[in-house]
C-alpha cells in the first residue's frame, strides 16, 4: 500500500511523512495531531521542505539544513505533498 | 542617564546546539562544558564578562530550548529565568538570542517569542561560517532592520565577533523592540510562522538543491542498520577497554607514590597512636580511593569526546529500539550510560527527557548501572572468588557478568515501573536533533574532566578522609589490656558495633566485621575496601595491588568461631550481589531528591534498592547453602 502511494506521488498528494520514500523531497502541507506544537518548534512548519533520509523505527529527516530523528507516531501527524 | 553600579544581567538563550555554551565560554572564559548533544546545559550557569568600556556584566547561560512553551524541565528553567522566577535571580536586563545562522527558519521562532516577552534583546547570529559553506546568503543588516533589534554575525568557536557582541551589550542597553507581527489580531503562532518564512526569504536565501554534506556521508555508515550497530558496539567496547587498560599506567604511579609516602612517614614518626592514625587510617583509607581517579578521568574524557563530536545523539537514535523494550526511549541512553561512570551526572542529564514519567523511571534505575565507585570492591572480591592473580580473562568475564546483571535488572524494573505509572498525559514521542559532526573542542573537554576529577579528589579529601579517621578511632579505642590485635579489635567500639550487627548480616553469609564495613560503605561505596583493610588490620605495603593481595590472604584465612572459613565462594557471591544492588551513596540520594522534586522518591529508591540487595543476597546465600555449596 505504502509503495503504491509513493509511486503515485503526483496523483495523490495527501500522504504522511511515513509514506514518503527515502530520499524524496516533500513539502509540509498540514500538521494534524497532539504533537504538532512540538513539531513546529523543531522546524516542521507548514510550507517548509523536508527530505526523508532514513526509514525504520524512527525516521530521519532533513529540515532546513538540520537532521532530525522523529518517531513514526509523530511522522504520522505530518501531511506532505511532493515537490515539483 | 544614571548609571547604576550593579552589573547588568545578560541571559543567553537559544535552541540546543546553537552554540550558547561556546559563546558563554568565549564571553566569560569560565569553566563550562560544551557538548554537541541536545541539552548539555541542564542548569543555569553564570559567569562574569566585561564590556569594552570595562563595565561588568553577569552572564547567565540558560539551557537550550526550542520554544518558550516549557515542554521539558530544562525548557521550564529557561522560561523561568527569563521571567525572573528563578530563586535569587532577577529578570535579565538584556537577552542575547543565540541563533544558528544555517538554520534560521527554526531558530528565529524562538527569537520572536523572546521579543514578544518585551525583554530588550540582541541577536547573536552564530555559525555564519557553516551557513556560508552551506551556500546561504545572509543579510544581518536587513534582519536587524526587520526585527528592530541589533544583530551581530559571529563565529563563537573561533572567537570571531565576540568583541562586536560586547559592543552591542554596552550600556545603555537597546530598548525592547515592538513585536510587529502580532498586531493584526491573528493567532500569534501562525503570525510568527508567516513572519519567519517571509524573513528567511529576505535575509537567508537558501540554495535549492539539497547538498550531501560530510555529516550525511558519515551518517550513511554510522546509522546504517547493520554497519551502524557494528560501529556502536565497536565504539563503546573500545571506550571500556581503553578505560581499563590505559588507567593501569597512572594507577601504578599513584600506588608507588602512596607506598613511598607511607614508608617516609613511618620513618619520620615514632611508633604510636599518631603514626598508626596517619599511616593506617589516613594514607590507607584515602589512598585506596584516590587510586580510581585515572579511570574516572578517562571515562569522563570519553563521554565528553562522544558528546562533543556529535556521536552521542546517533547512539541515542540507534538505542531507541532497545530502550523501548524497557519502556524507555533513546533519550534515556545518555543518562544511563553516564551512570556507569557515576549516577550523579547521569541523573542530572535526565532533564532532557520530555516525558516526566520516563524521566522518573530513568532516575529510579540509574544507580543500578554499576558505577566506578563499585570497582574497588569488585577488584577486591573477584580474585578472591577465583583463587587467581589479578587481571585474567576469567575475571574480566565475571566483571562483565556483574555489569550485565545490574543493567538487566534495571531494565526489568524500569519496565515494571513504567507500566505501573501509566501513560503520559500528553504523549511525548521520540524526537531528537542529530547535530552535524564537529571537531571536538578539546579545551572545553579538558576543563570539564579536570572539574570532575577535582570534585572526586575533594570528596576523597573530605567525606572519605573523615570516615577513615572515624573508622580508625572506632577500631582503636577503647584500648584493651593485652597485645593480641584480634582481642584489641573485639574490645574496641567497632568490634562491639560488629557484634550487634552480626545477627542481621549472618543470614547473608557475612560476619560482624563485614557488616561494619558495609555499614561504613553507605556513605560511599569505595570506603568498603579501606574499611576492610582497617578492620582486618592490614599493614600498608609497597603497592596497592600488594595491599589488596595481603588483605585477600587475610580474608581467606578468616574463620568463624567454629573453624569454618568465613569467605567461601558462596558468601563472596552474596557480597557481590549485595554491592550490585544496594544504593550506598548519599550524594546520589540527595541529587535524586532534587531532580525528582521530592524526598519521597529518594527515600523510596533507597529503601527499595537496599531491601532488594538484602533479599537478593539472602536468596543467593540460603539457596546456595541448601544446594550444598
Amino acid at each position: 500500500m505504502r509503495h503504491a502511494l509513493a509511486a503515485d506521488l503526483k496523483i495523490d498528494s495527501a500522504m504522511t511523512l511515513n509514506q514518503v520514500r527515502v530520499g524524496c523531497d516533500v513539502q509540509i502541507q498540514v500538521l494534524n495531531g497532539p504533537g504538532c506544537e512540538r513539531l513546529r518548534d523543531l522546524g516542521f512548519c507548514e510550507q517548509l521542505q523536508v527530505r526523508k533520509l532514513a526509514d525504520g523505527r524512527n525516521l530521519i529527516c532533513s529540515v532546513c539544513g538540520t537532521r532530525m530523528a522523529i518517531s513514526r507516531e509523530l511522522a504520522e501527524q505530518v501531511l506532505v505533498s511532493p515537490v515539483g | 542617564m544614571v548609571m547604576s553600579d550593579a552589573p547588568s544581567t545578560i541571559a543567553l538563550i537559544g535552541n540546543p546546539n546553537a552554540g550558547k555554551t561556546t559563546l558563554f565560554n568565549a564571553l566569560t572564559g569560565a569553566n563550562q562544558r560544551v557538548g554537541n548533544y541536545a541539552g548539555v546545559t541542564v542548569e543555569v550557569k553564570s559567569g562574569e564578562a566585561f564590556t569594552p568600556h570595562g563595565r561588568k556584566l553577569r552572564v547567565l547561560d540558560l539551557p537550550g530550548c526550542y520554544s518558550l512553551r516549557a515542554n521539558s524541565p530544562d525548557e521550564k528553567v529557561a522560561l523561568d529565568a527569563l521571567n525572573g522566577l528563578l530563586p535569587g535571580e532577577q529578570k535579565p536586563d538584556l537577552v542575547v538570542c543565540v541563533l544558528d545562522a544555517s538554520n534560521l527558519e527554526r531558530h528565529l521562532q524562538l527569537a520572536l517569542q523572546v521579543i514578544e516577552l518585551g525583554l530588550p534583546c540582541v541577536i547573536a547570529l552564530n555559525m555564519v561560517d557553516v551557513a556560508e559553506r552551506a551556500g546561504l546568503r545572509l543579510d544581518p543588516a536587513k534582519l536587524a532592520e526587520e526585527l528592530g533589534v541589533p544583530v551581530v554575525p559571529m563565529q563563537a568557536n573561533a572567537k570571531k565577533g565576540v568583541v562586536e557582541l560586547k559592543q552591542a551589550l554596552r550600556f545603555p542597553h537597546p530598548a525592547a523592540s515592538e513585536a510587529g507581527w502580532t498586531t493584526d489580531g491573528t493567532d500569534p503562532e501562525s503570525a510568527r510562522r508567516a513572519f519567519v518564512t517571509r524573513l528567511c526569504e529576505l535575509v537567508a536565501s537558501r540554495p535549492d538543491a539539497h547538498q550531501q554534506t560530510l555529516s550525511d556521508r558519515i551518517d550513511s555508515v554510522l546509522l546504517h542498520p547493520v554497519l551502524g550497530w557494528i560501529s556502536l558496539v565497536g565504539i563503546f567496547f573500545t571506550v571500556f577497554w581503553s578505560i581499563f587498560s590505559f588507567a593501569e599506567i597512572p594507577m601504578g604511579w599513584i600506588e608507588s607514590g602512596q607506598g613511598a609516602l607511607g614508608d617516609w612517614i613511618k620513618s619520620l614518626m615514632a611508633d604510636g597512636d599518631l603514626r598508626s592514625l596517619v599511616v593506617d587510617g589516613i594514607i590507607g583509607g584515602v589512598g585506596g580511593v584516590v587510586m580510581f581517579l585515572p579511570q574516572i578521568v578517562l571515562l569522563f574524557l570519553f563521554i565528553g569526546l562522544l558528546e562533543s563530536s556529535g556521536y552521542m545523539a546517533r547512539a541515542a537514535y540507534l538505542m531507541d529500539g532497545v530502550m523501548a523494550k524497557a519502556g524507555l526511549s533513546g533519550k534515556s541512553f545518555l543518562p544511563l550510560f553516564s551512570s556507569y561512570a557515576c549516577a550523579i551526572p547521569g541523573i542530572m542529564a535526565t532533564r532532557t527527557i520530555d516525558s516526566a514519567k520516563e524521566r522518573i523511571v530513568t532516575i529510579f534505575v540509574a544507580p543500578w548501572m554499576s558505577c566506578s565507585a563499585r570497582l574497588p570492591v569488585y577488584f577486591l572480591i573477584i580474585p578472591l572468588l577465583l583463587h587467581e592473580k589479578e587481571g585474567t580473562w576469567k575475571q574480566a568475564s565475571v566483571l562483565f557478568a556483574i555489569y550485565a546483571l545490574g543493567t538487566l535488572t534495571a531494565f526489568v524494573i524500569a519496565r515494571l515501573l513504567r507500566g505501573r505509572l501509566g501513560d503520559d498525559v500528553s504523549p511525548g514521542h521520540f524526537l531528537l536533533e542529530l547535530p552535524p559532526y564537529r571537531k571536538p573542542q578539546w579545551s572545553y573537554i579538558f576543563r570539564h574532566v579536570i572539574d570532575r576529577a577535582w570534585s572526586f579528589v575533594k570528596k576523597a579529601g573530605t567525606i572519605i578522609l573523615g570516615l577513615s579517621i572515624l573508622l580508625w578511632a572506632l577500631s582503636t579505642y577503647p584500648k584493651s589490656e593485652g597485645d593480641d590485635p584480634a582481642e584489641a579489635l573485639a574490645h574496641s567500639a567497632m568490634g562491639r558495633i560488629g557484634a550487634v550487627i552480626e545477627p542481621v548480616v549472618k543470614p547473608l553469609g557475612f560476619d560482624g566485621r563485614m557488616g561494619t564495613a558495609i555499614l561504613t560503605s553507605f556513605a560511599a561505596r569505595e570506603v568498603f575496601v579501606s574499611s576492610m583493610a582497617i578492620l582486618y588490620r592490614v599493614e600498608e605495603t609497597e603497592s596497592e595491588e600488594e595491599t589488596r593481595n595481603v588483605l585477600r590472604d587475610q580474608l581467606a584465612a578468616s574463620k568463624w568461631p567454629n573453624g569454618r572459613p568465613i569467605f567461601t565462594p558462596l558468601s563472596l557471591i552474596s557480597l557481590l550481589v549485595f554491592f550490585i544492588y544496594a544504593l550506598q551513596c548519599l550524594p546520589t540520594s540527595a541529587v535524586v531528591a532534587r531532580e525528582s522534586g521530592s524526598w519521597k522518591w529518594a527515600v523510596g529508591q533507597f529503601i527499595f534498592m537496599t531491601g532488594f540487595a538484602y533479599v537478593a543476597s539472602l536468596l543467593v546465600f540460603q539457596t546456595g547453602k541448601l544446594l550444598g555449596f
